[in-house]
């Protein structure tokens, strides 16, 4: 069947069973390979993107579910890689593989955008993404430095 | 046997297609001229450069960007941004300007290697102004170590060897690259090259004043031949400006952007995909499939079945026969095999394998004579003479890499030419492997190689790219992407092998060991047994005794990060903990004092790394109920005088009252031998062990039933979330004399021990089996 979904603030006209997940939709049919599969049952966070503004396993959800709703993945985050959650990143070297972090950064603004200054603990509630490489202990500080970021912005 | 695709495209059209999309393919691809080249889209595997190269690992363009080929595969380690600062501190060139390439495979098959770079020089270890001792094998007729003297020599990234033997003929390369930019400069001013100096890109005439860049000589230094050899040496640590220091990993901006190219991101045109299904039961076959039941559902196209196939084809990398579905799109592909009726021939003798009965079988094979690795005094005559025996039996599960990027490869294979696109920790051996199935020669195999979402470990490669390569010859002419589901990956992987050992020890009145036995077990095919016990042991007992016990399993098994030394240094640390309460004495300085009892070459290294590690934990202060302190030494090489890696660790453990387990803090000291390349980057392996470890031993194991692998996803494979990771990791770096062995893959096994050491202090209770999860952690 054929449906329209927003992505990154472009429509896009997609041709596909409508209970093909969002992530294959978002990867095959889009061709935005930022967001990513690991586990495809919803459990590791790698394909986390947002739908209206939460956080979403998209390899759990079907592609009718964002129809109609605004869909924002990594690549849509900023335009050239400035995001404050980018730039946190970058400061403290997060990544090792990199292949969980677009998840984790798409769970990280998650939780900023409901907690502008999060704890630790929030942190440890919110940002449940799986990472092989261990980045947990840059990720953490990374955080807490772009909540920082984003408040100094105007 | 198999359907294949009718439409298939031949090389010259693909090429065509190819040429026609360049602009509108972000990923990129194989291009074939230098004219297109130059044209395409910047991607990391094009092999012809529009400038001339300096040498096989540097290429300058005309704007001073210098292209370093890194020949190993960026999977987190960072050596991407490793690799290019060893070229960079030679070539004298501006480090912002640099930017990493993967270096062809595909030329590795053609080319030898340039006679400078096949001399390590300096002598050894021990050495500061060397190359250290890098040990390449020698060619194993299945490709194991790639052709000998290959351009690119060694392109494995494996047992975190990355630094250590690349280290020397990437400074090399460097170094003769910067010798012929100032011969070429010197030549076209007509000047001595020794009044010439280098630096940040720039070449400069002080007598003259003249000045011009690398961008603008570089095609001139092309012509120039090699530089007499006294000119082409390489910098003591001494003398290192970028070397040693901090440096940001390069690729991070792509990313934290999602711009990165992983193996799974991989398009072409005209390509298809491919779900795969192999016998859950290692050894087992498809004894039937019925395509028709799927053969309409939508976007279908074809199926293909592979047997398990002559070992040495494959170098015994496929496990299992299977069945691939080809589609249109993965998700097709991957709904069409769930449908698909199929039939395994399992052989009866490995479904009759579970957990219970290999444990029972390795605890048998303890009790049988096995292989003595090291014998030393007379271990009866000291357990005669002992005031007391101790005795204590460990286990290890099975346990996969889990990496976060699920097999693929992506492959096209026409008459006369194999390609393959994927994150390869071995690209030697896939290149082998694709020649042997396809009958191309390996010099028309190329790799175009990707970053890996994760590696920890080099057979975790093995078989994505044969199943591909096996997938793709059945559809010559036809793109396929074959990409395993996790559960797939769990099946189609090796694992680290299940292991027992089993120490026993005599002690003295006063609590000294005078007689030491160690018994380890695993089946035939593991790997590295004779970590950690070796030659002597490393604290000191005059009589010592070391037997391997082996068994069969038909799990197959390769290297996992840690390989044996992961498990051994379990056992033997915890032993030691275990002795030190036996002997009522404080394990630090029980430990302290039997290493400075030995003769061991490094013995004042590793007392440095135990004695920092215990001062930046304040050892021996008090601690509020429920926490408890354990530290442990952790070696590679610390039995000969040859490379080394020593750090020490102490790990801060509480646990509440209802069993929960928090590792509140990591004291590290970390030596640094010689040098570090990028301490960052070490700060961030260790960062990242110390995880993988906790996860060893805190939850992850793979449990066999009916001969089947039972954990086979997240759910039922737990990987720890930010809420476990240690609120506080100090890491301090002390300096040595040798050079390092790596210390990518098994620093942080003491988490293990520690945490068992630190349950035992807190609840009374002895676990010696992994991981700690499955034990009641309750007390009262």
């Amino acid at each position: 069947m054929a449906f329209d979904l927003t992505v990154n603030r472009t429509v896009y006209h997609v041709e596909a069973d409508s209970l093909t997940p969002l992530l294959w939709v978002i990867r095959e049919h889009l061709g935005l390979t930022g967001t990513k599969f690991s586990c495809g049952i919803g459990q590791c966070g790698a394909c986390t993107l947002h739908i209206d503004g939460r956080p979403v396993r998209s390899c759990s959800v079907p592609a009718s579910t964002a129809v109609g709703k605004p869909v924002l993945t990594i690549e849509g985050l900023s335009a050239d890689g400035n995001h404050p959650l980018q730039i946190a990143w970058t400061e403290f070297d997060a990544p090792q593989c990199g292949y969980c972090q677009s998840g984790m950064i798409m769970s990280a603004l998650a939780l900023l955008q409901q907690r502008p200054s999060p704890t630790d603990a929030d942190i440890d509630t919110q940002v449940t993404n799986a990472c092989r490489c261990g980045t947990y202990h840059r990720v953490r500080q990374a955080i807490h430095r772009a909540a920082a970021l984003m408040k100094a912005q105007p | 046997m198999s359907d294949t695709i009718k439409e298939g495209v031949d090389r010259r059209e693909f090429l065509a297609t190819v040429a026609a999309a360049h602009g509108a393919f972000v990923l990129g691809f194989w291009v074939p001229s230098r004219a297109a080249a130059q044209s395409a889209p910047a991607a990391s595997w094009d092999e012809e450069p529009s400038t001339p190269e300096v040498n096989a690992w540097i290429v300058i363009a005309p704007d001073d960007t210098v292209t370093v080929r890194i020949a190993q595969t960026e999977l987190g380690q960072g050596v991407w941004t490793s690799n290019a600062m060893m070229v960079c501190e030679e070539l004298q060139c501006d480090w912002k300007k640099v930017r990493p390439q993967y270096a062809s495979a595909n030329r590795d098959a053609r080319e030898r290697a340039p006679e400078w770079t096949l001399n390590v020089p300096g002598s050894g270890a021990t050495d500061p102004k060397g190359g250290g001792e890098p040990t390449f094998g020698t060619r194993d007729p299945r490709g194991i170590s790639g052709i000998p003297d290959s351009l690119y020599r060694r392109m494995r990234t494996n047992a975190a060897s990355s630094v250590k033997d690349g280290r020397y003929y990437l400074q090399l390369a460097g170094a003769e690259a910067r010798e012929r930019l100032l011969l070429a400069a010197a030549q076209r001013w007509s000047v001595p090259v020794a009044e010439l100096t280098a630096k940040d890109s720039v070449i400069t005439h002080a007598r003259s004043g003249r000045t011009t860049t690398y961008g603008k000589i570089a095609e001139d230094a092309a012509k120039i031949p090699h530089p007499h050899p006294e000119q082409i040496t390489i910098k003591s640590p001494d003398q290192w400006t970028l070397m040693g220091t901090e440096q940001k990993n390069l690729d991070v901006p792509q990313k934290v952007t999602g711009k990165v190219v992983y193996g799974i991101d991989v398009r072409l045109p005209g390509m298809k995909w491919a779900a795969v299904k192999t016998c859950p039961v290692y050894g087992g076959d498809v004894k039937s499939v019925d395509f028709d039941v799927i053969r309409t559902l939508p976007g279908v196209r074809s199926f293909v079945r592979f047997p398990i196939p002559d070992p040495d084809l494959t170098r015994g990398r496929i496990f299992s026969g299977g069945v691939a579905v080809i589609a249109d799109s993965w998700y097709q592909a991957k709904m069409a095999i769930d449908k698909m009726p199929i039939e395994w021939t399992i052989p009866p003798e490995n479904a009759a394998f579970n957990s219970a009965n290999m444990r029972e079988a390795l605890l048998t094979a303890l009790d049988r004579p096995g292989t003595v690795r090291a014998s030393q005094g007379d271990i009866d005559d000291g357990f005669r003479r002992a005031a007391k025996i101790v005795e204590a039996t460990y286990s290890t599960p099975y346990l996969p890499r889990a990496r976060m990027e699920p097999g693929n490869a992506t492959v096209l294979i026409t008459n006369d030419r194999v390609d393959i696109w994927i994150g390869d920790q071995s690209p030697q051996e896939t290149r082998y492997s694709a020649a042997k199935i396809t009958g191309v020669p390996e010099q028309n195999v190329h790799l175009h190689l990707c970053h890996l979402g994760g590696g920890f470990g080099r057979n975790g490669n093995g078989p994505q790219a044969e199943h591909a390569i096996m997938i793709a010859n059945a559809n010559r002419g036809v793109p396929i992407h074959m990409l395993w589901t996790r559960e797939e990956d769990f099946v189609g992987t090796t694992y680290r092998a299940m292991g027992m050992a089993r120490l026993r020890a005599g002690l003295d009145a006063d609590g000294w060991p005078i007689a030491l036995e160690v018994r380890t077990g695993m089946q035939a095919d593991g790997f590295g047994s004779d970590a950690s016990f070796n030659t002597t042991s490393r604290y000191y007992v005059p009589n010592y005794r070391y037997t391997h016990h082996t068994t069969k399993f038909h799990v197959p098994v390769g290297t996992r990060r840690g390989v044996g030394q992961a498990a051994n240094e379990f056992y033997r640390e915890s032993f030691m903990d275990e002795l030190a309460r036996a002997a009522g004495k404080d394990p630090y300085l029980y430990r302290r004092e039997l290493l400075s009892r030995t003769t061991l070459p490094y013995k004042n290294d590793m007392i440095k790394a135990l004695d920092l590690a215990a001062e930046m934990s304040g050892w021996g202060t008090p601690l509020p109920r429920g926490t408890a302190r354990a530290i442990a030494l952790e070696e590679r090489g610390a039995e000969t005088n040859g490379m080394a890696t020593i750090s020490a660790m102490v790990h801060t453990v509480s646990i509440s009252r209802d069993g929960k387990v928090r590792l509140e803090r990591v004291d590290v000291a970390h030596e640094t031998g010689f040098g570090l390349v990028n301490p960052l980057s070490v700060k961030k392996q260790i960062e990242g062990q110390i995880i993988w470890f906790y996860n060893d031993a805190m939850h992850q194991s793979c449990s066999i039933a009916d001969g089947r692998i039972v954990e086979n996803n997240f759910n039922r494979f737990p990987i720890s979330r930010i809420n476990e990771d240690p609120p506080q990791i100090n890491i301090r770096f002390f300096p040595t004399q040798h050079w390092l062995i790596g210390m990518g893959h098994d620093r942080a096994t003491s988490v293990q021990s520690g945490i068992g050491e630190a349950i035992f202090q807190i609840t009374g209770k002895r676990f010696r089996d992994l991981p700690y999860s499955k034990h009641d952690l309750t007390w009262a």
